[in-house]
């Protein structure tokens, strides 16, 4: 048998990253000051803006770009500035610098706008007040949303999610955020002028369950596929950019055009490494400041980042079926991040991913948050797979030596991944 | 020192009543109303700075509130002795957390000892859509007691509980307000804050009023007075250490402080209304910083230094706190007095220079005048 082919750029990746490129050129020739623009949370309702024809732009997808072009420490230095603290929730408040950038043009691709509305769910302790200085901010405006809990949740989610959704979060989240979503609706109504069609509502929702199904496909192709047809390094702008514009015909073909790559690369057998040895799922926000980071472990050991949240959440995490629109997307948001999270959701989908996908290794990023990791790595653990905890920042280097990570998941690959892929 | 204060802050105070089954609970969120009506002891937990909380550090991590992780070990190593049930609020991140490693502990660890555990997630948006659902939670909780003791909580023992625990709340309203008028240091406060969460409401309304009766004999405690921001304090150790130093705390804005008892339930005048009165009370208790908004904890901030006469404000944020830092740019601008920050500080202690510093800084203005 010959040596499986190995692979270059996946041309969907590329075409993904150009066309958030053009977006962005767009936004800037197009927009006019004090028009509706939104900068919104990632697990926020995204869709009502969709719906209305608002732009938007997401509040952590922005702070990946300023980390890829090595530009976070002059955000958050424009923070400390201004005596807001520049070491919590960093991926969060990256793009509240962007506000006070004195010179936006020569940001990474043209600098964020400034939004007139800003959106975020009451997470956390300190991600609230990072909106609530957007919200002083001269024209902007923050909206809220509640950001419920639950006491009980069942624990294999992805079964019941795309149409048993309301059994597995629950009548009073949901009544909330339903609540919340038609507040939100007549306040944009209010403040933009814009019209909320429950027509191109129904049309943006139909879009992304499409969307969201192809990227299904595409994630069990990987899953299955023998060796790894498609990096990390790739799946991630071809899901991800796609994953906010979501709710365009754009979009969903993006998503169908990544799973016939990937499927075309399956059937020729084609490899991203020459060789794989090991594979290996990354649990954890990407490392955008070293986006190299996945590809040197495959050079060096035949160790291939097979799996990231990114694919795997776009396929359990979004598809919502039901008769209610406005209920079904609340179905999508009011328990979002809990799936990636908050146990036992949270580690029994790791453990599910890992197993489908044959992985012999997890690096788990762990952050200096609240988010925390053991219960994950526990599970991970005793589903008999080996977890290294990697303790750095997603997206501020300050406290991750690059030598250190290397050699900290070089000597793990060697020592527990290694052996046990050989066998 | 009044008998009434020697009482409260007596080491010995019993923390329990015979024959009552334990309730603990984590959080000011939690409304403690419907755990006396369903006939337990309520009992707040503390962490100790002073104890080892590796255990509790491992199961939520090192980026968590150090408090969390030491209620956790204690939990673990039975540190409160028999609890019942356990009820955990949703007051901040941490305690969210907290919840969810208990929760699953009892799924993967059974044999763990850990009582029987129920979230009861308050929220604080001010909207109607959040009251709704605050209502619901209360509801859920008093059905889930209910499940628990094999009791209901009738309307009329809710209703009893509701007026013991308003007592309560002012009686610690109007033992705070002497604090303007210097009558006990906060540390003692503090002290008179933690008993009146450890006994039973009757009780602690007997000595809240001989104390308030005796207070305003007492000659007025010494110190620069000031209003402490920031985190919470659930050990008297940094409270002592900045009066210590020459300041005075006369108010605070956190939940083992004044912020416990600034709203009361109320009388809905129809039991059927108790309830909702209890969700609008949690709901609308007061901005603490975890929740509220900037806005509005500078506006508290800024409202408490002025009715409490502080000529200072000291903000004290323990590390992982995530909160109060993005505070803090927006009190210091509202509250116009000196204003002093002491960040990143290990949990129950202060750095002593930064502590020196903050002092110097907060009595400048009395010293060039």
């Amino acid at each position: 048998m010959s040596a499986p082919a190995r692979t270059g750029r996946l041309p969907s990746a590329a075409a993904a990253t150009a066309y958030q490129r053009q977006w962005f050129a767009d936004l800037h020739r197009d927009h006019v000051p004090g028009a509706p623009l939104a900068l919104v949370n990632a697990d926020a309702p995204q869709e009502v803006f969709r719906a209305m024809g608002i732009p938007y732009v997401v509040n952590q997808w922005w702070a990946s770009i300023v980390a890829a072009k090595r530009r976070t420490q002059d955000h958050l230095a424009r923070l400390r500035e201004r005596g807001y603290p520049d070491h919590t929730e960093q991926y969060s408040s990256t793009a509240l610098g962007s506000a006070f950038d004195p010179d936006p043009a020569s940001a990474p691709w043209g600098g964020l706008p400034m939004p007139s509305i800003v959106l975020a769910e009451t997470t956390g302790d300190a991600s609230r007040k990072i909106f609530d200085v957007w919200g002083e901010q001269p024209g902007v405006t923050f909206y809220p949303l509640e950001s419920a809990a639950a006491d009980t949740v069942p624990e294999r989610w992805w079964e019941l999610m795309p149409h048993h959704w309301e059994d597995a979060v629950g009548s009073d989240r949901l009544d909330l955020m339903v609540g919340e979503l038609e507040g939100l609706i007549r306040f944009l109504e209010q403040t933009t002028g814009r019209r909320f069609s429950e027509q191109r509502f129904a049309e943006v929702l139909a879009l992304t369950n499409e969307q969201e199904e192809w990227n299904r496909r595409t994630r069990d192709l990987v899953a299955a596929a023998r060796p790894c047809p498609v990096a990390v390094t790739d799946s991630i702008p071809a899901v991800m950019i796609p994953q906010w514009h979501r709710g365009t015909t754009w979009a969903r073909d993006a998503a169908h055009r990544l799973h016939d790559e990937v499927a075309g690369r399956v059937s020729a057998g084609a490899a991203v490494c020459d060789g794989e040895r090991a594979r290996l799922m990354w649990v954890g926000r990407g490392l955008w400041f070293d986006l190299e980071f996945y590809q040197r472990f495959q050079e060096r050991y035949g160790a291939v980042f097979v799996w990231s949240m990114y694919l795997a959440i776009a396929a359990d995490g979004y598809v919502r079926y039901g008769d209610d629109p406005l209920r079904t997307l609340a179905a999508r948001f009011a328990a979002f991040s809990d799936q990636l999270y908050t146990p036992p959701w949270s580690a029994e989908w790791y453990v599910k991913e890992a197993r489908t996908h044959g992985v012999q290794g997890v690096v788990h990023l762990v952050s200096d948050d609240a988010r925390g990791s053991w219960a994950t790595s526990r599970a991970l653990r005793a589903a008999g797979i080996p977890v290294l905890e990697l303790h750095a920042d997603n997206v501020d280097a300050r406290r991750s030596d690059p030598d250190h990570l290397d050699r900290t998941v070089g000597s793990w690959i060697e020592a527990e991944v290694l052996p046990r892929a050989d066998d | 020192m009044s008998a009434a204060l020697a009482a409260l802050l007596d080491p010995a105070l019993p923390g329990r009543t015979p024959d009552r089954p334990v309730a603990g609970y984590v959080g000011a969120d939690v409304p403690v109303e419907l755990l006396t009506a369903a006939g337990y002891h309520p009992l707040r937990l503390s962490g100790s700075p002073h104890e080892d909380a590796s255990p509790g550090r491992r199961l939520l991590g090192g980026g968590l509130d150090p408090v969390a992780c030491s209620v956790l070990t204690r939990l673990l190593a039975g540190a409160y002795g028999q609890l019942d049930v356990l009820v955990v609020s949703r007051d901040c991140e941490a305690s969210l957390r907290l919840f969810y490693v208990l929760r699953e502990l009892a799924r993967v660890e059974p044999s763990v000892a850990l009582p029987p555990v129920h979230l009861v997630d308050v929220l604080h948006l001010p909207h109607r859509t959040t009251t709704r659902y605050v209502l619901a939670k209360v509801r859920g909780l008093r059905t889930w007691l209910a499940g628990r003791s094999g009791r209901p909580a009738g309307d009329d023992a809710l209703a009893a509980a509701v007026a013991a625990h308003d007592r309560v709340r002012g009686l610690l309203r109007a033992t705070g307000d002497l604090r303007a008028q210097r009558g006990l240091t906060g540390t003692e406060f503090l002290g008179v804050v933690d008993a009146a969460t450890a006994l039973l409401p009757d009780r602690a309304a007997e000595l809240l009023t001989a104390l308030v009766a005796e207070l305003p004999d007492r000659g007025p405690r010494p110190g620069h007075p000031v209003h402490l921001t920031g985190s919470s304090h659930d050990s008297p150790d940094v409270y002592a250490a900045v009066e210590a130093a020459g300041l005075l705390v006369v108010g605070e804005d956190h939940d083992r402080g004044d912020l416990l008892a600034a709203t009361d339930v109320g009388d809905p005048g129809d039991p059927a209304g108790l309830e909702l009165a209890l969700a609008e009370r949690y709901q609308f208790n007061g901005p603490a910083a975890p929740r509220a908004s900037i806005a509005e904890q500078a506006a508290h901030t800024a409202a408490r230094v002025h009715a409490r006469g502080a000529a200072g404000l000291l903000g004290y944020v323990r590390r992982h706190d995530d909160g109060p830092p993005w505070d803090w740019a927006a009190q210091r601008a509202a509250a116009g007095v000196p204003a002093a920050s002491l960040e990143h500080q290990p949990y129950g202690r202060v750095d002593p220079d930064a502590l020196d510093r903050a002092v110097r800084t907060l009595r400048a203005p009395a010293v060039a005048a």
